[in-house]
């Protein structure tokens, strides 16, 4: 059974072994990058959770040590060419590159916090150096009140409302000398400019020269900074290939030497428990048992065991994009089938339906072919762009073969169109297949049949591989399956009954379902529910298969509604491609008739320019609204019927994890 | 047989769809959002249900649909 579209065939792996040989054992599982751990968690007499290997210590505080030398020079990522290290001669340099990075850090600290109170002081002492007074004219009075601060306004005045007061101005601020007794009346002579107090600067003398100096001071300061900061980048230069490499090697080190720490341990032996591909079994087994431990591989119980195995996907190279969006979702667990192949037909196809169109098909894919070689293999954006670019091919299929449009212009007009419409034909392009099979916006009733025929083939085949999935566990639910499949074939036929006066539906209905036996059932159901047409009564009784769903729900037949929404659910295929080509081609009408046909050169240069932007802009909306509603299809619709998800990743011990969200 | 009250019907269906599909998924993007502030890996789930609501406005262009077959 474990074969196609299944995850990953897993053995349980047991390593037994005395303690002395724990490191070795540590390092060749490392090396190796097979074995899941599966984690010990101590709840046993004899054997507890290990100590970290000894050097686990000083290797984290290393570590940490150069965690913070990074900080400090701002290495983020490798130079190119990095260097290799040897974890032996780590120590010494890491703590003299500490030391004397350290001692940097503290000094530029420090010279920036001066810095800090200089500023501070220059703009203390500015005002004060305008009005020229010197500082201790401002201080130690008994009988005078002193007034000193900005002024938002003029003073014009000053004089006559305070006539014994003595003023000193400068533009912007403003010092006022009252006695004592008339400072109420003062205060709120000077609010009335906008004033607001100033602290007065420490210090004697004129400001102006204590101003001078600190100026001075600050160039100076300046000067020392850049120094420090000069030999910071020095040692950035010389040691960021240094750092990131030996960041790379210790966290290697530290995760082995705190590999004890999953591993069960007694007082003189070791026990090592996890999953292995049961295609690498051997050749693990063979290799710790050359170090003179035990170990041992082998299958486990049934599909209902405790512990599920993790999930190790294996996929063909193309689709592998496309686990990302099954992650998305959840893990497949080790004992279901795996969507991703699924999801490799129907989300590219569904996209290349509601896109429909040669040019930005030709477009997605292009995209798709930039990304696979220019972006870095294993970013996410890679994926998606990789992802969208099967489905431009579909749309590019879908835009050449079936609905003969490009840009939201179609090849050959069809013979109802509206008369201002255009077509490539008119500007020379002579496109060899003349009559489309369907056109989105005359065809309506097919393109919504098309739709349903869709969503009953994918859904259709999620209860199939529902039930592959549930006849290994139970039967009941697998026998629920098959009545699910048969009330959707009851619908489907039913709704391709009353399409069938489409081109698309009347095929199906005459040739593809012609063996469907057509006698109208007797009740006078079709009557009541005003279909215009006469309910089959084969599609009635394949409907009440969804009686069989009571045993997998006591409210089975309230679902014949879901399905019957799940397939109309569809429509949004027809609905996004219909809608994005009528916007394309009405820019197109209203850009070339009105700016770019029998006008100006310069005006048609300008209606050229909106037309692409118009273009770039329904390229992004149609992007965004066919991926999510492709994406939504699958997830909603049809994972919903035989996908759990819920299982756990393969992580082999010794894998560095590099994927970022 | 030409109806301009089937019209009227469609273009109401269309409205009043629209306007219901609009006002649930500002329900629940917004709470997704919020969801989204406190724990990341929300999005996926939050993605589904806001999309969710989309099938009402497609039931409204399919009832169009069929109304418009009386318009002409």
């Amino acid at each position: 059974m474990h074969y196609v579209l299944r995850p990953e065939r897993m053995v349980r792996a047991i390593i037994a072994g005395p303690r002395n040989k724990l490191p070795a054992v540590i390092e060749s599982l490392h090396k190796m990058q097979v074995l899941h751990i599966v984690d010990h968690h101590g709840e046993d007499e004899t054997f507890h959770i290990g100590k970290p290997l000894p050097q686990a210590g000083a290797l984290s505080e290393y570590l940490v040590k150069l965690r913070s030398v990074a900080s400090i020079l701002g290495v983020e990522t490798a130079p190119k060419g990095a260097e290799s290290v040897k974890v032996e001669d780590l120590s010494g340099k890491v703590v003299s590159l500490e030391l004397s990075i350290t001692e940097e850090d503290a000094a530029r600290k420090k010279a920036e916090a001066l810095l800090g109170d200089i500023d501070r002081r220059i703009e203390e002492l500015r005002p004060f150096a305008a009005l020229g007074l010197p500082l201790e004219r401002y201080r130690g009075y008994d009988t005078i009140a002193v007034f000193v601060g900005r002024a938002q306004k003029e003073s014009i005045g000053l004089d006559t409302s305070l006539p014994k007061a003595e003023v000193f101005e400068a533009p912007g601020v403003l010092a006022v000398f009252v006695p004592k007794d008339l400072s109420d009346q003062a205060q709120s002579v000077v609010s009335g400019f906008g004033f607001t107090q100033l602290d007065i600067p420490a210090g004697e003398g004129s400001p102006k020269a204590l101003l001078d100096t600190t100026v001075a001071d600050r160039e100076k300061w300046k000067g020392r900074l850049e120094e420090i900061q000069g030999r910071l980048d020095k040692l950035r230069e010389k040691y960021a290939a240094f750092v990131v490499a030996a960041e790379e090697a210790l966290e290697v080190e530290v995760e082995k030497a705190e590999a004890p720490l999953r591993i069960a341990v007694s007082d003189h032996s070791f026990v090592v428990d996890g999953w292995i591909p049961a295609a690498k079994a051997e050749g693990v087994v063979s290799a710790i048992r050359a170090l003179g431990v035990h170990a041992e591989a082998g299958e486990t119980g049934t599909a209902h065991s405790e512990q599920q195995p993790p999930t190790l996907l294996k996929n063909p190279k193309p689709a592998k994009p496309f686990e990302m969006l099954v992650q998305l979702y959840s893990t497949p667990s080790y004992h279901e089938l795996d969507p991703t192949l699924f999801l490799l037909v129907a989300f590219p196809i569904f996209f290349g339906f509601m896109i429909g169109d040669a040019g930005y098909g030709a477009l997605f894919f292009a995209f798709g072919m930039i990304a696979l070689f220019k972006l870095p293999k294993d970013s996410d954006f890679r994926k998606l762009l990789l992802i969208i670019a099967v489905g431009g091919f579909w749309a590019l299929v879908f835009g050449l073969f079936v609905f003969g449009e490009m840009f939201g212009m179609a090849f050959h007009l069809p013979a109802l169109a509206p008369p201002d419409e255009l077509s490539w034909a008119q500007f020379g392009l002579n496109f060899p297949i003349e009559e489309p099979l369907l056109h989105k916006s005359l065809d309506i009733g097919d393109m919504f049949y098309v739709s349903i025929l869709f969503g009953a083939l994918h859904l259709g085949t999620s209860y199939v591989i529902g039930f592959i999935n549930e006849i290994r566990h139970s039967k009941k639910h697998a026998v629920a399956k098959v009545g699910w499949f048969l009330c959707l074939f009851g619908l489907f036929s039913l709704l391709t009954a009353i399409l069938s006066w489409t081109r698309t539906g009347g095929w199906v209905w005459n040739v593809a379902l012609s063996w469907f036996p057509r006698q109208i059932e007797p009740l006078g159901l079709s009557g009541v529910l005003h279909l215009g047409i006469g309910i089959p009564f084969a599609s009635l009784l394949l409907i009440m298969g969804a009686l069989l769903g009571f045993l997998e729900t006591p409210i089975a037949p309230l679902e014949i509604g879901g399905q019957l929404a799940n397939l109309l659910s569809y429509l949004r295929l027809a609905g996004i491609g219909i809608g994005k080509a009528t916007i394309a081609s009405t820019f197109n009408i209203l850009i070339l008739h009105g700016l770019v046909l029998d006008h100006d050169i310069p005006i048609a240069i300008v209606g050229l320019i909106l037309l692409v932007f118009a273009h770039m802009l329904v390229f992004l909306l149609g992007a965004v609204s066919a991926a999510i509603q492709g994406v939504r299809l699958n997830y909603v619709e049809s994972f919903t019927k035989f996908y759990k998800g819920n299982g756990t990743l393969f992580q082999p011990f010794g894998m560095r994890r590099t994927q970022e969200a | 047989m030409a109806d301009p009250s089937a019209a009227i019907a469609a273009a109401l269906t269309m409205a009043g769809t629209g306007i219901a599909t609009a006002w649930a998924e500002k329900v629940v993007g917004g709470a997704t959002v919020g969801a989204m502030a406190e724990n990341k890996g929300l999005f996926v789930n939050g993605l589904i249900l806001m999309v969710i609501p989309e099938t009402i406005i497609l039931f409204g262009v399919l009832i169009a649909f069929l109304l418009l077959n009386h318009v002409a």
